[in-house]
């Protein structure tokens, strides 16, 4: 298992290296190769994460690291899957030293595999954790995509478009579709998972909801991404002003993503579950 | 065959006139038709047998003729002279302009023709076309033989990585191009997206056609004279609208290119604004070619308008000139290593028939010894015959096989060519004179027949 871990980061590593040169210097077919080492990379991490669910008997998602794991492989996943299908190429080196640096910092805290309490060892568990994951990833995606769209957006705005990605660039009407797509896409998985969990909840506790910390920060972002949306069909909020907004948004996400699981436990264990 | 054959190679050779060597006026008169090519290739074949392959390379920018041939110098004085008889002119009128080059520099050309290295525009890319066209119109006259057909893919290979591999091909050459280019780096696709036109100048109509050909969905022509919007409009299949009633579709123009002369910006701030509300924010795309400018800098302050003007454009075409002379350094590399690559099977193809040669040779000494004994041979049983006749088989292959891997391996040596021509003088002919083998074969057929099992 530590073999496919290791190679998993190795792999993360080289296929971030490969992205930056091709997008700096564009030798090569160098992009082919990027997507390559990206997919093994995919390979291995998602062996490493059977090994862990084999070995604790769940979605391993038992702990926070875990938890920042699978996130990890689920953004390079549904990254690899961007690049391909929307010929994107320029986020490969943010996809992969995100998911370098998640899976790093899981690897650098790791207390072994987690075993889950016996209350949320059910069904529920995969369906809520996956829908709520699979959310997360695609508008960290949405974060990165916009990431772009406000480089090369200033950069045609100050007159100065970058010579050597003209006509490799994807143009700025794409990345903001794409990331239109992927907040729609995250948003209904969100709200998915948010009902999912409530449903388990009443199943388990009896009550729908019980306002403990990531109930609520769930629901605040929940809002805000609905706020997002909302804006851009009826306003017309797109291009830079969404993009600035999908950023904020996500780092409220991400920021009570990591501060509820480190500081408090609450239900929801240790992870984002 | 033989040895005399070999002793000269077959070369790749061109000859022709281009851009640089000539100017327009000789070139159209030089140049050949698509539709005779075929026709002049048969009757060069007939009168420059010196020529034993040939293609006729004939585009605005050059005229070539690529060809294979064994005595270079003769060949190409013979094809000049031909396509001066072919064009009417005499060749002393012209022969200033002509450049001749063989061997490693003609094969080095043809990969720098076909990578667009050696175009007006450098990185333009019809010529691989032309290229490809002339290979096709040999091939179908008859006059492609191993060398050029293998020459002319390798050059259509290298085009193709320097495509890939360099920037070659992107980037702006003008301010027309450079417009062009920004556009598709804010759209995507321009087959949904409305163009204003503003003025009908010449460069603005340059503009918009080349749009047009990218698929615009509509294209909104406005001039101070509307006889001539309405002329455009028509000649590039758009819309004429009066002058002073562009403003409504403002709404709907996502790309406005303006080049009237005017005194007043055609645009306030606050009509674009409103514009930009009730279009939703999608982007727009001013493109100012007016002198003094017909839209106010500060409009490109606005969200999701991007407003260039001629400065800008110029100081876009400037930056990337720049990146295509990289682009193009990255090429000439690229030329340089497939050069390398296909030189050394050219000089392969000389071990060719040093090897058949040496083959022969020993093959040869065999059969004379085979024959030399075959009073006491003809006395064994058929099948001890089979295994000696096996066992002398085996031994030539096996020197053989120390030869032909010992000459495979100096390929890639300068002067592998040298150490053929010893190896065939070391175990060639000389050994046996060729009328004894002859005889000798011919014994040896006559009463093989049984033996050869």
């Amino acid at each position: 298992m530590m073999l496919w871990l290791v190679a998993a980061l190795l792999c993360y590593a080289l296929s971030f290296a490969l992205f930056a040169v091709d997008f700096s210097w564009r030798v090569a077919n160098l992009s082919r190769w990027a997507i390559g080492v990206l997919s093994a990379a995919v390979i291995f991490h998602a062996g490493a994460l059977i090994g862990r669910g084999w070995a604790s008997g769940n979605l391993p998602v038992g702990n926070f690291p875990e938890a920042l794991s699978f996130l990890a492989w689920l953004t390079a996943l549904l990254g690899l899957f961007l690049i391909i299908r929307f010929r994107l190429a320029v986020i490969g080196a943010l996809v992969a030293s995100a998911a370098l640096i998640a899976l790093g910092a899981a690897e650098a805290m790791s207390g072994g595999s987690g075993k889950l309490p016996h209350t949320l060892r059910s069904l529920w568990l995969p369906v809520h954790v996956s829908l709520a994951f699979l959310g997360e990833a695609l508008l960290l995606l949405a974060a990165v995509v916009s990431v772009v769209y406000l480089f090369e957006e200033s950069r045609l705005k100050a007159h100065r478009p970058l010579p050597g990605a003209l006509g490799k660039m994807p143009s700025l009407e794409r990345l903001d579709q794409v990331n239109y797509r992927l907040l729609g896409w995250g948003f209904l998985l969100l709200s998915l998972a948010i009902l999912s969990g409530a449903l388990w909840a009443r199943n388990t506790w009896g009550h729908f909801w019980s306002w403990e910390p990531r109930e609520s920060w769930a629901l605040v972002t929940w809002v805000l991404y609905a706020a997002l949306l909302e804006s851009r069909l009826t306003a017309g909020w797109r291009g830079r002003r969404a993009a600035t907004l999908t950023i904020m948004v996500f780092v409220i996400l991400a920021g009570s993503f990591v501060g509820l699981s480190l500081l408090s436990p609450g239900k929801h264990g240790g992870s984002f579950g | 065959m033989g040895a005399a054959s070999a002793d000269v190679k077959q070369n790749l050779l061109i000859t022709g006139i281009n851009h640089r060597t000539a100017a327009v006026g000789l070139r159209e008169q030089l140049a050949f038709a698509d539709d005779e090519i075929a026709a002049v290739l048969g009757r060069l074949r007939q009168q420059v047998p010196a020529l034993s392959e040939a293609a006729l390379l004939s585009t605005c920018n050059r005229v070539e003729l690529i060809g294979v041939s064994a005595q270079a110098d003769q060949a190409a004085a013979q094809a000049v002279e031909f396509v001066a008889i072919e064009r009417g002119l005499a060749s002393a009128g012209f022969a200033a302009s002509i450049y001749r080059l063989q061997g490693r520099d003609a094969v080095r050309h043809l990969f720098r023709v076909g990578a667009s290295l050696d175009s007006m525009v450098v990185g333009e890319p019809q010529i691989l076309g032309q290229l490809k066209a002339a290979y096709t119109q040999a091939a179908e006259a008859g006059t492609v033989g191993l060398i050029l057909h293998r020459a002319f893919h390798r050059a259509f290979a290298v085009a193709k990585k320097v495509r890939e591999q360099t920037l070659i091909g992107h980037g702006a050459v003008s301010v027309s191009t450079a417009a062009i280019t920004l556009a598709r780096q804010i759209f995507d696709s321009l087959e949904h997206k409305t163009v204003l036109l503003l003025g009908a100048g010449e460069m603005a109509e340059t503009t918009a056609r080349q749009l047009g050909r990218l698929g615009v969905e509509s294209l909104l022509i406005t001039n101070r004279t509307f006889d001539r919007a309405v002329a455009l409009a028509r000649g590039l299949g758009g819309t004429a609208v009066p002058l002073d009633n562009f403003k409504p579709y403002l709404k709907i123009a996502d790309v406005i290119i303006g080049s009237l002369t005017t005194a007043r910006p055609l645009l306030t701030l606050d009509e674009l604004r409103a514009a930009m509300h009730e279009r939703k924010y999608r982007p727009v795309f001013l493109i100012d070619l007016g002198v003094p400018r017909n839209f106010q800098p500060q409009l490109n302050e606005l969200e999701n308008v991007y407003l260039y003007d001629i400065d800008d454009l110029a100081a876009v075409v400037e930056d990337t000139r720049g990146e295509r002379a990289r682009a193009a350094q990255e090429a000439e590399q690229i030329v340089e290593l497939e050069l390398e690559a296909f030189w050394r099977w050219v000089s392969g193809l000389d071990l060719v028939p040093a090897i058949k040669d040496i083959r022969a040779n020993i093959e040869r000494l065999r059969t004379v010894e085979l024959d030399r004994h075959r009073a006491w041979l003809a006395a064994l049983p058929a099948r001890q015959r089979a295994h000696i006749e096996g066992l002398t088989r085996g031994l030539v292959n096996k020197i053989l096989h120390q030869i032909v891997s010992e000459l495979r391996r100096s390929r890639g040596v300068a002067d592998a060519a040298y150490v053929a021509e010893v190896a065939r003088r070391l175990l060639g002919a000389d050994l046996v004179t060729l009328a004894d083998t002859r005889a000798a074969v011919a014994d040896a057929r006559e009463d093989g027949e049984e033996s050869e099992d």
